[in-house]
């Protein structure tokens, strides 16, 4: 099994969630764009699908009310599922609400309905993970200041800077993917993420190949047309 | 059939298959079967969302009417929400060019959404007061980079120091581009190592299902 340093945001999830069981308060999972039909927005969804199993579990065993709204209608259907499966495998189904755990929120009425209730339920902790676009800086600015906890995570590069900046904890690019494999502790997940890192030592060659070739003016281009 | 046969691997093997031949098709030239096939299975995928979103607005609406019937918290908003939901959806069914849900449409729903939109440019202002404050080295960098790049933008800042217009644009094109081109690089690999793992089955939370693992995993 490959070595792996522990992700910050392992420990973040607990902490955050905690907090909110201390406070009294709720702790929301937010995901944002979560478009399951684009493909660019599919990927990072699915990898907050995959965090939010291990969060919703968190919550359900620590006994935080836990809360989720969700854009889209079959995302809606997925993460219901997810959270309702978390709750079940913590044995404490009654503690999950049908209707109030996991809601969905038509796109657009979502902002108000969001800010509003951060205000007025006094949130403790919040998750921004998933496909984040300019919801990102109202939200999280918003978390910020009702004085919430907050872990974001998001592959949208001209997003990043925002989650890194006002969150307090943040997963940057690739480790949202990453994340979810090493919450589930099995060795041939682990071991994709090294294969991962593999990846990247390839196309740092392929890179500096490229970049000699092209400084000493040698066009290759012609093999790769079939 | 098992519970487990229809909950955890025939979506596995469905999203295993399906994913394939979507990859292949991308990359590949295909014959007619396979493509037509491919067509079909993507127009699924919006009957299906259609049909999610059915159940969304269901367990809303019956959430909003419970909220209304135990008189929680602000529970006329709910009231609201119910009529305006009776409105739409009757002139929605009625037809979608029908002139008095385009002019919800256009004059409510949209402007709405416009002014939301703009409260952005607000917390922008304050979130970059959060960010570019120099409490360390780092900070201090970015407060550094942010005001060139933003001296470079605005036209006051090439009448006041002429130099700036070329360090920004230096600053965008070479180590920001880098460090974001890097960065997408990684999320691409990331993407790739999460597809094979949810293709091959290894990773299935998104199935609503996190099995304990067993001694000899």
């Amino acid at each position: 099994m490959p070595k792996l340093r522990r992700f910050q945001a392992i420990d973040a999830i607990e902490e955050i969630i905690g907090r909110c069981v201390e406070m009294g308060a709720p702790a929301w999972y937010l995901m944002d764009t979560v478009n399951m039909t684009s493909p660019s927005v599919l990927a990072p969804t699915v990898a907050a699908f995959q965090i939010l199993a291990y969060t919703a579990r968190t919550a359900a065993r620590l006994g935080a009310k836990f809360f989720v709204p969700v854009t889209q209608g079959l995302a809606y259907s997925i993460a219901n599922d997810i959270v309702e499966e978390a709750y079940r495998a913590e044995g404490v189904i009654e503690d999950f609400d049908p209707l109030g755990t996991v809601v969905y929120l038509p796109d657009g009425s979502d902002r108000m309905y969001i800010i509003n209730n951060m205000w007025s339920q006094k949130v403790a902790g919040v998750f921004f993970l998933g496909s984040w676009y300019h919801k990102a800086v109202i939200f999280t600015e918003n978390a910020a200041r009702v004085g919430a906890l907050t872990l974001g995570g998001t592959d949208t590069t001209h997003n990043i800077p925002f989650l890194v900046a006002i969150c307090d904890y943040s997963i940057i690019g690739e480790e949202l993917y990453a994340l979810g494999a090493f919450v589930s502790e099995d060795p041939t997940q682990t071991a994709s993420l090294a294969g991962q890192d593999i990846g990247k030592y390839i196309a740092l060659a392929l890179i500096l190949v490229g970049s000699l070739l092209a400084t000493f003016g040698i066009d290759i281009s012609g093999v790769f047309l079939w | 059939m098992s519970e487990r046969m229809y909950k955890v691997q025939i979506p596995i093997y469905l999203t295993a298959l399906l994913g394939i031949l979507m990859i292949v098709e991308h990359f590949f030239p295909m014959p007619v079967v396979v493509t037509g096939f491919n067509t079909t299975i993507r127009s699924f995928v919006t009957v299906v969302s259609a049909a999610a979103l059915m159940l969304g607005v269901c367990f809303l609406t019956i959430s909003h009417v419970r909220t209304i019937s135990q008189q929680k918290s602000q529970w006329y908003y709910s009231i609201f929400f119910i009529i305006s939901l009776a409105i739409t959806t009757g002139l929605g069914l009625m037809s979608v060019r029908n002139e008095s849900f385009l002019w919800i449409y256009s004059n409510m729903t949209a402007s709405i959404g416009a002014a939301l939109y703009s409260l952005t440019a607000f917390y922008i202002t304050s979130a970059a007061y959060r960010v570019f404050r120099a409490r360390n080295w780092s900070a201090g960098v970015l407060l550094f980079t942010a005001f060139v790049v933003l001296m470079m933008l605005i036209p006051i800042g090439a009448i006041i120091f002429p130099p700036v217009v070329t360090i920004g644009e230096w600053l965008r094109s070479f180590p920001s581009s880098a460090g974001f081109r890097g960065m997408i690089m990684g999320t691409s690999l990331g993407v790739m190592g999460l597809t094979v793992r949810v293709f091959s089955g290894r990773q299935k939370e998104h199935l609503g299902l996190r099995e304990e693992r067993t001694g000899d995993q």
